[in-house]
């Protein structure tokens, strides 16, 4: 039977190093994909994951209980984006998939459809990217963290520390500037 | 009480994209986005721009982060340093206690005098009145002070002393004792910290062993993620180039119409 966060919480609190890494095993990739979508640099993006989870084991003594392991977790992480935000004074950057080129010239040459298909998958996965790059930080951490990561409304308002209709607005912003970007680059029109 | 939906609520309408609202509050925008075109397509709109989302998927990354315990890191007694007084000899430390104790007998002017009361030691730099010594009384002050063989006697009863003094002490298991001097209280002291220095030293050692493991087995995972990541966009990158050939090589087989 597989252990509930909080049993493997309770083991790692009395000095059960094991049961914390089955903790790490099981949220390193969301922790990583949330980092790498708010700062959007791969290697950057391991670094804080790395540091959230060493960080989690140091203050675990602290960890009363009263959040879900899980949204304690994205508050590190988050707390740690910001930080290397605020730190290297950048705004996001997003890595852009290579070799496009190679595969549009066998396109060219005569088209395969699971070559269409990847390269539609690319060409738009980038744009989507570059969409999420224009985004203030605050809409783009609440949309990675309602779309990607399924947090409820009131999770995020706790998280971002804002309240509930701050989080909805941020959405209702941050996707129409999606919307725009979207269609100034040749998607698909959404308008009716 | 009916719920009304109006154009201008949009974090209403990001609820009802997100699926987070009441039943009787979706009715209500239902009914409305089957009214109003306008907020039907921003709705539509809204939902495509979601799904768009979907597409962004973060690249592959072998991470397996793990907390290392520390009984697998080596112990921390192989660059421990040896304590320096269990390498000196005990004949050695005794000497030095000798030592040290006649150094401090000399700062604090010790003095031996052997008279009819027995023998009289006494320390300090006080020395007496000069009316007590006067001219008149010189002769028999020379009269009173000890002859050389006393001093010799005298000195050799101090170093039977001080020579008990120092087995007794050895050979009790609690350092403090009844008749503890101020050198005992100053050689416990200078145990305590050089025992206390060491032991800071010792964790110094160990930190700094845990912060150089770290970062080595950072940079070994790194260097590990570029080297699989180089060899999986080599593959990809040959891969694209067969099928670029491939392609190449359909087109022209293919016959002119």
């Amino acid at each position: 039977m597989v252990a509930t966060d909080e049993e493997l919480v309770a083991r790692s609190m009395q000095g059960d190093v094991d049961s914390f890494n089955q903790l790490v095993l099981r949220w390193e990739r969301p922790i990583y994909a949330l980092a790498y979508r708010v700062i959007g640099r791969d290697e950057d993006a391991r670094d804080v994951a790395q540091e959230t989870f060493l960080r989690a084991f140091r203050a675990l003594p602290g960890f009363k209980g009263q959040a879900k392991f899980s949204s304690w977790l994205y508050r590190i992480a988050l707390n740690l984006c910001r930080d290397w935000i605020r730190r290297k004074k950048r705004t996001p950057v997003v890595d852009m998939p290579e070799g496009v080129d190679v595969i549009e010239l066998a396109a060219a040459q005569g088209p395969v459809e699971s070559i269409e298909d990847l390269v539609a998958r690319q060409e738009m996965s980038a744009i989507v990217a570059e969409g999420m790059k224009l985004l203030p930080d605050e809409q783009r951490t609440a949309i990675v963290l309602k779309e990607y990561h399924g947090l409820t409304f009131q999770e995020i308002a706790d998280l971002q520390g804002c309240p509930l209709s701050t989080v909805k607005t941020r959405l209702y912003q941050g996707l129409s500037v999606l919307r725009r970007h979207l269609e100034s680059q040749g998607m698909t029109k959404y308008e009716g | 009480m009916s719920i009304q939906f109006t154009c201008d609520d949009k974090q209403t309408l990001i609820a009802y994209l997100y699926g987070e609202i009441e039943p009787a509050a979706r009715r209500a925008i239902d009914e409305h986005l089957a009214r109003c075109s306008a907020c039907a397509a921003e709705a539509a709109a809204l939902g495509g721009v979601r799904a768009e989302l979907g597409l962004w998927m973060p690249p592959h990354a072998e991470l397996d982060f793990a907390i290392v315990k520390k009984s697998e890191l080596p112990p921390s007694n192989v660059l421990r340093p040896a304590r320096w007084r269990n390498t000196v000899p005990v004949w050695a430390q005794a000497a030095a206690a000798v030592l040290m104790i006649a150094a401090a007998g000399a700062i604090a002017n010790l003095q031996v005098k052997s008279g009819p009361d027995g023998l009289v030691v006494s320390t300090g730099w006080m020395q007496p009145a000069l009316s007590e010594r006067s001219a008149g009384d010189a002769a028999s002050s020379r009269v009173e002070q000890p002859s050389d063989q006393e001093w010799k006697s005298a000195l050799v009863a101090m170093e039977q002393q001080l020579r008990s003094e120092i087995r007794s002490t050895r050979e009790q298991a609690t350092p403090a004792t009844a008749r503890g001097s101020a050198d005992d209280a100053m050689m416990r002291r200078v145990q305590q910290l050089i025992t206390e220095a060491e032991k800071r030293h010792s964790q110094e050692l160990a930190a700094r062993l845990i912060d150089f493991t770290r970062d080595v087995n950072m940079q070994r995972r790194a260097d590990l993620m570029n080297i699989s990541r180089g060899m999986v966009s080599y593959e990809e990158q040959l891969q694209r180039q067969r099928q670029m050939i491939n392609n190449v090589y359909r087109v022209s087989a293919t016959p002119q119409q």
